[in-house]
């Protein structure tokens, strides 16, 4: 899918591409972080293919709910904590950036958990490049050459076609497969709950629909260039699915098939063998630095973005701490407390990431009943005010996470009720 | 209309309002304001009622207009129901929350609270807040806030911005655009403020001086010319008149009560702490125009006994506060005046030297009753920067600067414009 944009782009240059890499594309691939891969791994590994009806729903719902960001950020040239702000006063604003700031830092901490258990792979010490890789990832925005860099680790994402090639590789079933895509699965389950929540809170994570609009309002995409927006939106959501796909196929024929649960960042590796063989490590654990400092950056930077928007501060990659002291002193606050998380309390790195996703998967709903209230307001949107089929299914991704959580909280304590 | 003090719309939106025979008409939820002046009037006030209809209430037909009540003068069956149209400009749906930039578009900070106030009877939208304070007033536990902060030994006050610092505002604006630079706004000069101030009616001033914290409003007081500090001062609400003066220099506080009438000056003094009430009360006694009227009784004396080095150690602990520091006196112990130290002498000796040992003995003096225009000559004679003020027996009451005294060697017309603007 990305040869097709880039045949028909073939007579700009390869670096004017990467320039016009619109807004949703760099949001769901960023999702395709460290706690992501972690994810689908495990969903992959411990059941089989049994995630791939809710990931092939979700994609769609991906794609609806990210162009409601989008649109709002077309519209209005305004970001999502800015409307929030100015539509719901200080008290609704306060509880959703206190949300987002606890769902952000689990995220953060799950990159720097990705940072760790990629570099160990290596043979490094967590010790040593946990906070390196914090230096580095402070440095970069700091001292301002992050859009560059962004750009090449936006292209080196080209390392998760390497799922592609190994899910074919490894000679799945494929009309078992196809079947699967489109039976419900679910049970009863604490474990199966948790990670049908983390797989939807991974896919269509909060902080995405902060990032998006924002970065929608930043290039100052207009109402009338806004079908290209779409399809920039449209196709992110679909690219990134599509890897998340293989990433379960990969680890369910080889991992699942084979019991081998993951409880390390090795065992998730074992799936690049068909590809790779011995060398699957080196692959997985390239694979895995870049997305997780790609999103180490874009976490923070989210963050320090909506609260600054939130309570009007001037905010900006490249100010200086005098022009933008409450943005840059967030950012660099949340890569410390990030970096502090993996190293101090020393807990298992998988679990990390796979807790940071189901928090967001609790979180989301919260934020989708108040993107829904701005979306649906004609006093905000206008004419663009969301369609019927977009409330729906965007309200029912609500109202199923929150069923789902309830269930997670319920067959915590009681597992027989069913 | 009975309107008492300063008010936050926060404190106010929500609140019932009672109609003449004491039933409830609806909760308020709006302000609609006129614009076109500095500070914004408001028209009428947004009621809406258990229905969910909206009342457009007249302020004039507003009776009581507090913290705690709000009653109109009409009956509830006299209110009709009555929409603000698109065009009006209402707080909470246009001002409330909304961004606030500089000149340069820089973001600052967003509205997290209007102050109104009183400018001749109307209720006029007077700063805005963009404090923490407000933030936390909007959430209701601005009190809480406040003792929870304080435990840990820090205070919270409320940063405003006076509405005439800001654009005028219209209708569908996106947001509020500053006349000045993010930087000014906390290190706006008290002579650019007297700028400002004066450029607005008299009621605007006093408005102005209650949004402003007490120390930039000294300040910005002492910057303006005498009639019209005496008059803002005269105005002000007592509490934070006395607070004002208390943070003002002696001699400009003094002076500041001289032109007011009696009865007001001795209610002011008796508000003010005891300390800087004596300083000022001393200083009233003496005619405006002689040394006595014009001194400051803030001085710099040291005991002769200390070192240059010790000097310079108190002088870095005590001169924030204090307005004249080229020179030291150096005093006995029931201030007799015995020598002087310029800031020159002290820098070029040596630390170690004792001061009594290097002062200068031969001092120009003059005395509480001697003319203004004989120690003008003086100053500008000896090119000093202060000369010290003594009794008969030569101890210390005080010293005139040179600032208090410039006025009067400058020609009339430069004297004019130096305290307009």
């Amino acid at each position: 899918m990305k040869l097709k944009i880039f045949s028909r782009l073939r007579r700009n240059k390869f670096i004017i591409f990467l320039a016009i890499l619109g807004p949703g594309i760099i949001a769901s691939n960023a999702g395709n972080d460290a706690g992501g891969i972690a994810t689908y791994s495990i969903a992959g590994a411990r059941e089989g293919l049994r995630f791939l009806w809710l990931l092939f729903l979700i994609t769609f719902i991906l794609a609806i709910v990210q162009e409601m960001s989008a649109r709002m950020g077309v519209v209005t040239g305004k970001g999502l904590a800015d409307l929030i702000r100015e539509r719901f006063g200080v008290k609704i604003t306060l509880l959703s950036m206190l949300l987002l700031l606890f769902g952000n830092l689990a995220v953060t901490i799950s990159e720097f958990a990705g940072i760790a258990a990629s570099l160990e792979l290596f043979g490094v010490s967590r010790y040593i490049s946990v906070p390196l890789g914090a230096l580095l990832i402070w440095a970069l925005v700091v001292k301002g050459s992050y859009r560059g860099v962004e750009r090449v680790m936006l292209f080196f994402c080209i390392i998760y076609a390497s799922y592609i090639v190994s899910g074919i590789l490894a000679k799945p079933q494929w009309l078992h497969i196809m079947s699967q895509l489109v039976t419900p699965n679910f049970r009863y389950d604490p474990k199966f709950i948790n990670l049908s929540i983390a797989v939807i809170g991974t896919t269509i994570a909060p902080w995405m629909q902060f990032y998006l609009q924002s970065a929608v309002v930043d290039k100052g995409i207009k109402v009338e260039e806004y079908k290209y927006a779409k399809v920039d939106v449209y196709l992110g959501s679909f690219v990134t699915d599509f890897i998340a796909f293989f990433i379960v196929v990969a680890a369910a024929t080889t991992l699942y098939a084979n019991q081998v649960d993951i409880n390390s960042a090795s065992d998730a590796a074992l799936a690049l063998k068909p590809l790779a063989g011995e060398y699957c490590f080196i692959l997985f654990g390239i694979g895995l630095l870049n997305a997780s400092i790609l999103s180490a950056i874009i976490l923070p930077l989210t963050t320090a973005y909506a609260l600054s928007e939130a309570f009007g501060w001037e905010s900006g990659i490249g100010k200086k701490f005098s022009e933008a002291p409450q943005f840059l002193s967030f950012y660099t606050v949340f890569i410390i407390i990030g970096a502090f998380f993996v190293i101090v309390p020393s807990y298992n790195l998988i679990t990390i990431m796979l807790f940071a996703q189901t928090v967001n998967g609790i979180l989301l709903p919260i934020i989708l009943f108040i993107m829904l209230r701005l979306i649906n307001d004609r006093q905000i949107m206008g004419e663009h005010v969301n369609s019927r089929f977009s409330n729906i299914l965007s309200g029912g991704t609500a109202i199923m996470l929150v069923i789902l959580t309830i269930l997670l909280i319920v067959s915590t304590f009681k597992p027989d009720l069913f | 209309m009975y309107f008492v003090g300063d008010i936050f719309v926060s404190e106010v939106l929500k609140k019932p309002v009672l109609d003449r025979a004491g039933e409830e008409v609806g909760r308020i939820t709006d302000f609609l304001v006129r614009t076109g002046e500095v500070f914004p009037r408001i028209e009428s006030v947004v009621v809406t009622s258990k229905k969910r209809n909206h009342i457009l209430i007249p302020f004039e037909n507003i009776n009581l207009f507090n913290k705690r009540i709000i009653s109109v003068k009409n009956f509830l069956s006299e209110l009709a129901e009555q929409k603000a149209k698109e065009e009006d400009l209402l707080i909470c749906r246009d001002l409330l929350d909304k961004q606030i930039v500089d000149v340069y578009g820089v973001k600052i900070v967003r509205v997290n609270d209007i102050k109104l106030g009183d400018i001749e009877g109307n209720l006029c939208l007077i700063a805005v807040d963009v404090g923490f304070s407000g933030i936390l007033r909007r959430l209701s536990i601005e009190h809480i806030g406040k003792q929870l902060w304080g435990l840990f030994g820090y205070s919270i006050s409320s940063k405003l911005i006076s509405w005439n610092f800001l654009q005028p505002i219209e209708p569908k604006l996106t947001k509020l655009t500053l006349r000045i630079t993010r930087q000014k706004i906390s290190e706006l000069h008290p002579s650019d403020i007297a700028h400002i101030i004066s450029q607005v009616s008299l009621n605007g001033k006093t408005a102005l001086f209650n949004s402003l914290d007490l120390e930039k409003a000294a300040e910005a007081l002492h910057e303006l010319e005498p009639g019209t500090q005496a008059t803002i001062i005269d105005r002000m609400d007592e509490e934070k008149a006395s607070d004002i003066l208390e943070r003002m220099h002696p001699d400009e506080a003094a002076d500041i009560l001289g032109d007011l009438s009696e009865e007001k000056a001795q209610e002011l003094l008796n508000k003010m702490e005891k300390e800087e009430a004596e300083d000022v009360q001393e200083l009233l006694e003496h005619e405006e125009d002689t040394a006595g009227g014009l001194m400051t009784t803030e001085y710099l004396g040291f005991t002769g006994d200390m070192t240059v080095s010790d000097v310079f150690k108190n002088l870095r602990l005590m001169s924030p506060d204090v307005e004249m520091i080229y020179y030291i006196y150096i005093i006995d112990d029931i201030e007799h005046l015995l020598g002087v130290l310029s800031m020159k002498d002290l820098i070029l000796a040596s630390p170690m030297a004792i001061i009594s040992e290097i002062m200068r003995t031969k001092i120009k003096t003059v005395s509480p009753g001697t003319d203004q225009m004989k120690v003008a000559e003086l100053i500008s004679k000896y090119n000093l920067y202060a000369v010290p003020v003594v009794d008969e027996e030569n101890k210390m009451l005080g010293i005139v600067t040179v600032d208090d005294i410039v006025d009067l060697l400058l020609p009339p017309s430069s004297r004019k414009k130096r305290q307009r603007t």
